[in-house]
Parts: C-alpha cells; structure tokens; sequence
C-alpha cells in the first residue's frame, strides 16, 4: 500500500513536471531552426491531384523545383522568370519550339541525375485524364515534350502566345523513377503513397510529417545552391484558425505566422519583438451587378452605385487598413494598371443627383426609389464564412439605404451560390478573383462568358471584347498596355461589377529573423535564405 | 445480458443508418455544385471531368446506394475533394487525439464536478453551499470559446503556465517516449480543463442534489446510526447512490462534450476531427463533412450503450430484459 503522503507528493511532482514542460519556452532558441504557422494542412507532395493553392505550391516548391520560378515582378511589367532547373531557355523563331537545357548539377536526393525525361513525365501527367489535374488547361497550346538529350528538351506549341513561358516554367518537375511505378490511373486513389515515395530536388526535404499537424523540412545535402539553405531545419505546423496561429506567435511557440487577419494584426503591433508584413496577393473584392436585371441595366445608374459606397470606410473599418480602395480590375500595383485611373470618390449628393437623372425616384414616398413602377430592392449576396465580405455588406447596405435603395444582404452557401453565378441567376453580389499576370480577361469580362463563364455580371460591350481579344494575340504583352488601360477606362464608366478592395496579405514574424520577404507567389518566398540573426 | 447487448446494437445500427441518410439527403437536397470552378481560368469541361471522377454525374440514388455500400461493407468513405486523401484515412488521424481531448475533458467534468458537489453537499444551504451553486450556474452559462479565448490569453500567453497551442512542442519529434507524453500532457491539459469545466457544474450540482437526497434517505440515515463520518457517509455511501445518476449523465454530455470539443480545439489549435470538420465545412469538402457527421454519431452512439451497460452492474434494480 503505498502511503497517502507519497502518493501527493508523487501527484505534485507529476504536476509540476506538466506545467513545467508547459512552461519551459525560456531555454535558449535553437538557431538552426524555425518554426512556421500556417492555414494549411500538406495532404501530398503531388500537385497534380490536390485543389491548387498558394500554400500548396509553396511548401512544393520547397521539395521538388520547378523549371523556372516567378519573379515577384509585376509591378515593373509582364512576368520574368528566373531560372531554377532550367540553365538557359530559347524561342525558334516562328515561337513554335521552346528549347530548354537542365542544369547540369541538378539530381534528385537520392544521387539519382534529373533529366528531360523526368521534364517530359511531368508533362504527360499533367495532361493524362486520368490524373485530371485541374489545371490541365494551362498546358493545352503544348503538343508534345521532346527529349533531345539527357539534358535538353523541346517543348512544341501548336501556336504562338504571350503565356508560353508561364505555360512551362512553374510547375514542380515530378521524379519519374520515383513515381512511374505507380499508374496514372491510380495516383489519386492514395495521395499519401507520393510521400512514401518522395525524393527532392529543391533545397529542402521531408524529415517527418504527422498529418494534419505538422511537416519538419531538413536541408537537403544534394541541393545544387552554394551553402543553402541557410537553415537546417524548418518546422511547419497547421491550424486551423489564424486567430490560434497569432496567439501561438505572441506566446512565442511559433517564429513565423503567414495569412494573419486584420483583426489580429492589431495584436502584434504593438510587440517590439514581432514584425509585421504587409504585401499585395494580386486579389479584389468586388460587388458584381447582373446587368440582366432592371435596375443595373444601364450604366448611368451603375456609376450612381460606385458614388454612393464608401470603400474607404469599409477599408479603415472592416480591414483596418490593411487594404487599398480598389479601382481597376488590373489591380494597382500591376505593371498594366492605368495610374490615371481614379476610384468613384464617395459622394452620395451626387450619387443622388445621377440616380435622378437615370430616371429613379421616391413617388410614394416609402423612403425606397422607383423607376418605371420597379422600386430599386435586390439582394445583396454573398459566400457565408466570409466574415469581412459579411462585414462589408453591412456598410453597403446602409450607403445604399442612405441614396434610398433597399439591399438585402443575404449569405449563400459557397456551393450554391456559385453556380448561380455562372449561371448569372442573382440580383448582385460580392465575391472576389485572383489575378494573375497574364492578364487574360476574358473569362470575366468578355460576352462569350456570359452563362456558364465567369462574367457574372453578364456586361456585354463588343469594345471590350475586342479589346480582350487584341491583347490575347500579342506575343510581347507591353505592346498591349494602351489596350489595357482603354479596358480599364471603360471598365470604370460601364461598371459592371464596382471594384470594391484590394486587400493585403499579412505576415508576422520574429524581429530577430532577417530575409523573410513573403510574396503575392508565395508566402514561403526564398525561404532558403531565411535565418536567424 | 447478450441479448439486450445485440438488441442494443441492433437498435445502435439502425439508428447509424438513419443518420447516414438523413445526412446524406441534407447534402445532396442542398442546391449547388462542389465543383463549380472558383478559378475563371478553369474550363466547364475540366469541373465535368472532376464531376465524374466522384460520381457526381451520376443519379442521386445510385450516388447514395454507391456511397452507402463502400460505408457499410468496407468503412470507405470516399476522398476528400479538397486534399484527395481518403476520408478514413484523414479523419483515423483526427480521431486520437479528439478521443484523448474529451476523455480528458470528461474526467475534468467528473473530478472536478463531484469534488464542488460533495464540498457543497457538505454543507447543505451554507454560504459555501451557495457560492459552489453560483459558480457551477456561471461556468455552465459560459461559452467554451470565451472560456477558453480567456483561458489562453491569461494562463498560456500572459502566465506562460501552458503552451498556447497544439498538440505537441515545434520540437517534439526529436524527443524520447517519456518526455513526448509530458509534452502532450503539458499542451493537453489546459484545453481539458476549458472543456472539462463546462459541464463540471452540471456534475456538481447533479452530485449535490443526490448526495442531499441520500442523507434523507434510510440507507443515509442508518450509516449515521451506525457511527460512521459524514465524509465517509458521503464519499462512499453517498456517490454510491449518485452514481447511476452520474453515469446517465455521462452519456447524455457525450453531444455536448463532441460539440465542445470543436470550439475548443479551434481556440487551441488542437489537431482532432472538431478542426477537420471545421476545415472541410469552409472548404466545401462533403464526403469529409459527411464522415465526420458520422463518426460523430458513432461516438453518441457508443457512449449511450457504454453507459446503459455501465449503469446496469452499478444498479441492480435495473433489469437487462
């Protein structure tokens, strides 16, 4: 029997072991270690049978290199590439044949030699229907990958495009001695099976993974880059709640939080310890009005709707900042954006005055404007989960309230609100699109979208079709800005959809950390410079 | 006793079913399609082509008789549309550590509910009394989020008395079996004692109540007859008599508990099936929600026949037949 005295002081000591162990972030910091946060879980290393995102590609571009990699740009002007397993690259003449040559030190962590072979199964994946990748479009224009020699390759396309670059670089080269053995038509039966079978190209590897929690990345001792990376080991853990990865960061558990919300950004201002980042991820909000229905039928009342929002309330309010009035669809720090290009200001005696002049006013005088016996009620719709768009149109709805127009916000589904999207089945909504730099608009704005595609709105302007379509064709896409910016001109007097915010990613981390440089391409940017001072 | 156990899971099989249905119907009757393209840039050809992958160009009875047979007869669940995995697969991962959440929550509720309720039955209608019937009042009004939102706040981030998320350290990896357990128990309890509380004031007043109403009884009364302490009285004797009431209790909370842990593992950052819930509800991602409904039914379900069968040797008025 063991006595009552030692069974409390072996419960106390149990005790204080625990709390201890809770307690113990006072040992030094290890330096060759960092410990990063993120939204995401890591379900597979293949990108081809995963939904694509931002935080996917970037713990894959860790592992497994593309040909080329993004510059983050586009500010400047049309995209550049920078190499990372391709050496050098070349255009035929007629833009037909791209001609890429490996680097001549890039092997796989496993000492076997990356070759065009691996380059050509990469592409005969990505178009296999069986493995469908979702994303397959992209490489549509390329008719074959051929194998010149070990390390050279020809990429041939049935026509020549402003995107043939963007075509072939950014996609991770798969391991073909690796991964051939498992038949396309079963990759996406079990995406855990390309863990298993995982070999790296990139500067780091995969040490361990406990699913759902947490990826560790070790240094990867075949890595081609001279003594990098920097770190030896990098700890990436997942949760699901940015307001739990802040609180993590403040405790000091974590030196790294990417994707923070604006209304944890206030937590860590104030910290000396912690930096915060702010930077462009090339997306807008906006609010699109279905020009098939009577009252966003003629562009005079759709202006009337710009003046009458305040975005930069919405802004300060809902976003605390942390995101630029939008104005253009071609977002302001796009090289392509028209700088003379100014936003609606908020001016609702004016938004009055035109709204009269489209012909809208009060007659029964229930507060609510009319036009042809129609008074001006929609539904204001949006996607639940989306607490700031929510937010938002709170304020709209009050703005418009304001110039007597009754919205009705109303949050749907994601899955069925979509659909009534493309179907242009909606009254107005608020939703939001990623750009990239290709600045193809025709999936948005052009009529042939309509029903289907993704103009909601269902803004049919044959000038902006045509202008879509002259900007498609040239091969240099800087000969194409006086499109672009008349685009954006007409965009701004039609107003199919009112842009409403830019908003901007947040990052935090510890001061003490240099090189850390998030990005709209990926919030792990350059992570093999990443250290501690 | 067989036979009431196969009637009980007969009863508990028919009743999965029926869950599995009716969450399957509310599903599939939801307009929408999953896989309409977010993405402008996707082509309608490749969300058909997707569509077809998960058989949803099928029928919707021939989609339910599909998805209900690979359940029933092999627990396949389908793949996850955000992340392809297999659902049992993704969510055998999530289980763990959502089974050691509650359980720890649950002896949490139980140590913590029927210490206050034996201190307040004590001393019936005291001060002492009263101020433990307040407090279970307030810590049951409480939310778990705000509960647990302060918990973190003031012990883990202000005090630093606990880790302020997670399940284990960034470093446990490289640790040995000992100290991976004190590691977990370091992140684990603070979580369990936010959920734990919740319901602990339910256990406490039930313990009170029982422990009351046992003083009156005979049997009470005798004890006292017979020269034994009241803490004796009350500890043995009278838990004795609360405790069928206790166990009913237990698997009545089980819901509550399963509903709780989602709130708390989202605060903490706890990895179980709450958060990949969470996850495949803001991702769209049905055959995930679909499972996890299930495996949620599934634990009510056995905690409901775990506790009869519990309540049946700990009572002997009550009969199996």
């Amino acid at each position: 029997m063991i006595p009552v005295a030692a069974m409390r002081l072996l419960a106390a000591a149990g005790l204080a072991a625990i709390l201890g162990w809770g307690c113990a972030s006072d040992t030094p910091r290890d330096i060759t270690r960092l410990t990063v946060g993120m939204r995401f879980d890591y379900p597979t290393p293949n990108e081809l049978i995963v939904q694509p995102t931002l935080g996917h590609k970037a713990i894959t571009s860790q592992l497994l290199l593309p040909l080329m990699n993004e510059e983050p740009d586009f500010r400047e002007g049309p995209p550049t590439w920078r190499p990372a397993l391709a050496e050098t690259w070349e255009f035929s003449d007629d833009r037909l044949v791209l001609t890429v040559r490996l680097r001549p030190d890039a092997v796989w962590s496993d000492g076997q030699p990356l070759t065009a072979s691996d380059v050509r199964f990469t592409w005969q994946a990505q178009t296999d229907p069986e493995v469908a990748w979702i994303l397959s479009y992209a490489k549509g224009a390329i008719t074959d990958v051929e194998v010149v020699d070990e390390r050279t390759m020809r990429f041939h396309f049935s026509h020549a495009s402003p995107t043939q670059l963007a075509d072939v670089a950014p996609e991770a080269v798969l391991p073909r001695h690796a991964w051939m053995q498992r038949p396309f038509a079963e990759w996406r039966d079990d995406p855990g099976w390309f863990f298993e079978h995982l070999v790296a190209s990139g500067p780091f590897l995969l040490e361990s993974r406990t699913p759902g929690r947490e990826l560790v990345l070790g240094r990867n001792p075949a890595y081609f880059g001279a003594d990098l990376p920097r770190l030896e080991r990098v700890v990436l853990r997942t949760a699901a709640d940015g307001a739990a990865l802040t609180t993590q960061l403040l405790a000091g558990e974590l030196d790294v939080v990417t994707g923070i919300g604006a209304a944890d950004a206030q937590r860590i201002e104030g910290r000396s310890d912690l930096r915060l980042h702010a930077y462009s991820n090339r997306q807008y909000t906006f609010v699109a009005w279905n020009t098939g229905r009577p009252w966003f039928q003629d562009a005079a009342t759709r202006r009337a709707l710009a003046l009458a929002v305040d975005r930069q309330a919405i802004v300060d309010t809902v976003w605390r900042g942390y995101a630029r009035v939008g104005k253009s669809p071609i977002l302001s720090d796009v090289w392509a954006h028209d700088p003379q290009l100014k936003p609606w200001p908020h001016d609702p005696e004016a938004a009055r005055t035109a709204l009269t002049a489209a012909g809208w006013s009060d007659l029964d005088g229930d507060g609510v404007i009319e036009r042809n016996g129609e008074p001006f009620r929609f539904e204001l719709a949006t996607f639940a989960g989306a607490a700031a768009r929510w937010d938002a149109l709170q304020m709209i709805q009050a703005d418009l309230r304001a110039v007597g127009i009754d919205a009705q916000p109303r949050r749907f589904d994601p899955n069925a609100l979509l659909p009534r999207l493309l179907g242009n089945d909606f009254d107005a909504a608020v939703s939001g699109f990623a750009i990239d730099t290709s600045l193809d608009f025709r999936p948005v704005f052009h009529s042939e979208s309509i029903g289907g595609g993704h103009n909601y709105a269902a803004y049919a302007n044959p000038e902006v079709d045509a202008l879509i379509e002259s900007v498609a064709t040239r091969l240099d896409p800087v000969t194409g800005l006086e499109d672009l910016q008349r685009l954006q001109r007409i965009l701004r007097e039609d107003q199919p959809m009112l842009v409403l915010w830019e908003p901007l990613t947040l990052a935090a981390f510890n001061e003490e950390l240099e090189s850390v440089a998030p990005n709209a391409l990926s919030p792990l940017a350059n992570l093999e410079e990443w250290a501690w001072r | 006793m067989s036979r009431f156990v196969l009637r009980r899971l007969l009863a508990a099989t028919i009743l999965f079913l029926i869950v599995l249905t009716l969450a399957f119907a509310v599903v599939a009757l939801a307009p929408g399609d999953p896989m309409a393209p977010t993405d402008p840039r996707i082509p309608p050809e490749q969300a058909e082509r997707l569509r077809a992958l998960y058989g949803l160009d099928q029928p919707l009875p021939v989609q339910y008789l599909r998805w209900l047979g690979a359940v029933v007869l092999h627990w396949d669940w389908g793949q996850s549309y955000r992340t392809g995995q297999p659902v049992a697969e993704l969510l055998f991962d999530a289980l763990p550590p959502t089974l050691l959440l509650t359980g720890a929550a649950l002896l949490v509720q139980y140590l913590l509910g029927i210490g206050l309720g034996l201190i307040a039955a004590s001393r019936p209608n005291s001060r002492l009394d009263l101020s433990v019937r307040v407090a279970s009042l307030i810590v049951y009004a409480l939310p778990t989020f705000w509960v647990g939102l302060m918990a973190v706040l003031v012990l883990a981030v202000g005090l630093g008395l606990a880790p302020a998320g997670g399940m284990t350290s960034a470093a446990a990896f490289e640790l040995g079996p000992i100290a991976a357990a004190l590691d977990v128990l370091a992140h684990l309890w603070l979580p369990a004692l936010v959920l734990g509380l919740s319901m602990a004031g339910d256990i406490a007043r039930y313990t009170r109540s029982s422990l009351i109403e046992f003083q009156a009884t005979e049997a009470g009364r005798a004890a006292r007859a017979r020269g034994l302490s009241e803490t004796r009285i009350l500890l043995v004797h009278g838990l004795a008599h609360a405790a069928p009431r206790l166990l009913q209790l237990a698997s009545v909370s089980a819901p509550l508990l399963l509903s709780g842990a989602v709130v708390a593992e989202v605060v903490f950052a706890w990895p179980g099936l709450g958060t990949a819930t969470l996850v495949a509800i803001q991702s769209r991602d049905i055959p995930v929600v679909l499972a996890a409904t299930a495996y949620g039914a599934v634990l009510v379900i056995a905690a409901s026949l775990a506790a009869d069968l519990l309540l049946t040797r700990l009572d002997p008025r009550i009969s199996l037949e």
